[in-house]
């Protein structure tokens, strides 16, 4: 067997051109982090310490051997609180993410397609809820709506359908009176078809950097609704809700209750636009520089 | 563009607020109520007439400038939020000043020094200071400068004593105009936390903003041109290619200043300033419905308003705009 051919040196020479350029180390360290809190988050009973909602400790416990974040004013064990934290953070923002894309792509696809007043007035739709601050809305919605994981993902997904619609409707516009789609026409197939079969899959792609971005995003946007008491009901470990609850003790000192949930935050969003950054500047090399 | 807007998001929010499942309420009154109370407190909120006819006395109210009263303390709504208006205002123009100080300063130093140290840095700060939540930034600050170096005040707008006298609502300017040196000194320690907070999470969209600008304006000819004729670097970049490239980048800071105020939520309560901002997330705790239908129809009033600023000062600053 030639030596090129071997599954190794393959392997080793795609790695090689990852790492060639910043942007594939900066997707790398992004997904690095990302498998590890979706590690935590799925394995959380095995790899945190303690049960995350019990008493396991004497209460304000600054770092110690047993607790190597410190505890939280009723002696929960604040690191098993960032681990299993991961689960809901992850989960929201998954499910957020999902319905924002199952609402904006349908409709970017019909408002690109279709075009006329229907795409002015559903674009105007989507222009305005884009246009106002996002956490306000979903702060509005998730009160309506009330505290649990589906309704916070909801009120999430509203603020975030737009960008997808928008991402769409502009590449279907711009498409659909190409070359294929008219050849597709001419041979009789139903809009249905043209537009599944051969406009759908065209402008699919654009919207993987924006996924990732947006997963970032509502991770953020989570953390606030849940630090302003809009989140899971506690004790449910959520890293928001124990950034405020740490903040009543800040002027005591206790620094571990805010720092380390703050820290965890801080890295799975970095992670996620390490990740789409360098995916994004990987997949279209051209347009890095002239991004934002 | 921006009148068709507003009514959009009048009625979205409307929409949200009166006709989600949730019901504002049974959630105001809690689960137990007897039926003729909610019956009672539905009629006195007028959620009883036809929701169409519930909209148009709305909007029509809003014209006028009432947005009803406050289930919770029955004063007017228009009132305590243009009691509370000005704090944000406040918060929110200072912390824009100091995002734009390092955006256009880091992002032009960025530029001028490509891939050296400075533009480096910048890229990385870009890139964390995004993933950072502004409470937590707060509570940062609050900890470092205010608990353990005991240099400025963690919590309000100024010390109870020292209030100016108000003349725009905005502290620092009051004390000025009535040269009220103490005021002025106090509400400036009140106000660096909570505005360098929120100024440095939006100061990383600013910095890259200005940096990707400025990067495409010195490939352009004029700077070439500007380069042959000897002109030093430094007037390059400051005069000739941020005064051009200052158009989109005033366009896409205009359109973050709603990202401001939202950051403004956020930022009020973790420093207890007494804005609309802490305003909202308090009448939400006490389920006062009316209290949050009037601050988000401000919220989006603001949004509006600021889009056509930024079109106004657009056209101002660049004479080939025209509308």
């Amino acid at each position: 067997m030639k030596k090129e051919w071997s599954p190794s040196y393959r392997l080793g020479k795609a790695l090689s051109r990852v790492f060639k350029n910043k942007s594939g180390l900066m997707a790398f360290i992004g997904l690095a982090i990302l498998v590890t809190y979706i590690i935590f988050a799925v394995f959380a009973p095995y790899i945190a310490p303690y049960d995350p909602t019990v008493k396991s400790g004497p209460a304000y416990s600054p770092p110690t051997k047993d607790h190597w974040f410190g505890t939280t004013n009723l002696g929960y064990d604040v690191l098993s609180r960032i681990i299993y934290g991961a689960r809901i953070a992850l989960l929201i923002a998954f499910l957020a993410v999902a319905v924002a894309a199952a609402i904006g792509i349908p409709l970017g696809l019909l408002s690109g397609y279709i075009g006329g007043t229907f795409d002015r007035i559903l674009s105007m739709i989507m222009d305005a809820v884009y246009s106002f601050p996002g956490l306000v809305l979903a702060i509005a919605i998730a009160a309506v709506l009330g505290p649990g994981i589906i309704n916070v993902a909801l009120s999430i997904a509203v603020i975030y359908a737009p960008t997808y619609f928008r991402v769409i409707r502009n590449q279907v516009s711009s498409i659909k009176d190409d070359l294929f789609v008219e050849a597709a026409r001419a041979i009789g197939a139903r809009d249905r078809t043209i537009l599944l079969k051969y406009i759908l899959p065209n402008v699919l792609p654009s919207v993987i950097v924006v996924l990732s971005m947006n997963l970032a995003d509502a991770i953020m946007t989570e953390a606030g609704l849940s630090f302003l008491g809009l989140g899971i009901a506690p004790p449910t470990p959520d890293w928001g809700y124990d950034l405020s609850n740490g903040q009543r003790f800040l002027l005591l000192n206790y620094w571990w209750m805010i720092i380390f949930p703050g820290m965890s935050i801080i890295t799975v969003v970095l992670g996620f636009s390490l990740f789409s950054e360098g995916a994004n500047e990987y997949l279209n090399p051209n347009v890095g520089e002239t991004r934002r | 563009m921006a009148i068709p807007m507003f009514f959009i998001l009048l009625l979205l929010i409307f929409f949200v607020l009166r006709i989600l499942p949730g019901d504002p309420v049974m959630s105001m009154l809690g689960g137990k109520a007897p039926m003729s109370v909610i019956e009672q407190k539905r009629h006195e909120l007028g959620y009883d007439k036809p929701i169409l006819e519930q909209f148009f006395i709305y909007v029509g109210g809003l014209f006028r400038g009432d947005l009803g009263r406050s289930a919770l303390t029955k004063h007017p709504i228009a009132d305590e939020i243009g009691r509370k208006l000005p704090a944000t205002i406040e918060l929110t123009i200072f912390g824009f000043i100091i995002a734009l100080a390092i955006g256009i300063f880091w992002g032009a130093e960025a530029t001028r020094h490509h891939n050296e140290p400075v533009d480096v840095a910048g890229r990385f700060y870009a890139i964390f200071i995004y993933s950072v939540p502004v409470f937590w930034l707060g509570m940062l600050f609050q900890w470092l400068f205010g608990v353990q170096l005991r240099w400025l005040p963690i919590a309000g707008r100024i010390s109870p004593l020292l209030r100016p006298e108000e003349i725009t609502g905005l502290f620092l300017l009051d004390s000025l105009i009535t040269w009220n040196i103490p005021a002025f000194k106090d509400a400036l320690a009140h106000i660096i936390l909570p505005g360098l907070a929120l100024g440095m999470i939006i100061s990383s969209i600013f910095l890259r903003m200005v940096r990707s600008n400025m990067v495409l304006m010195l490939s352009k000819d004029f700077v070439k041109a500007a380069r042959a004729r000897g002109i030093k670097e430094r007037s390059i970049i400051y005069r000739h290619s941020l005064k051009n490239a200052f158009v989109p980048i005033m366009t896409v800071m205009g359109l973050q200043l709603a990202l401001l105020m939202a950051g403004a939520v956020l930022t009020e309560t973790t420093f207890s300033w007494p804005g609309i901002g802490s305003y909202l997330v308090e009448k939400i705790r006490y389920r006062d419905f009316p209290a949050v239908q009037g601050t988000i129809a401000i919220f989006a009033l603001l949004v509006v308003v600021i889009n056509i600023l930024v079109d106004i000062i657009n056209a101002l600053v660049d004479p080939r705009v025209r509308y």
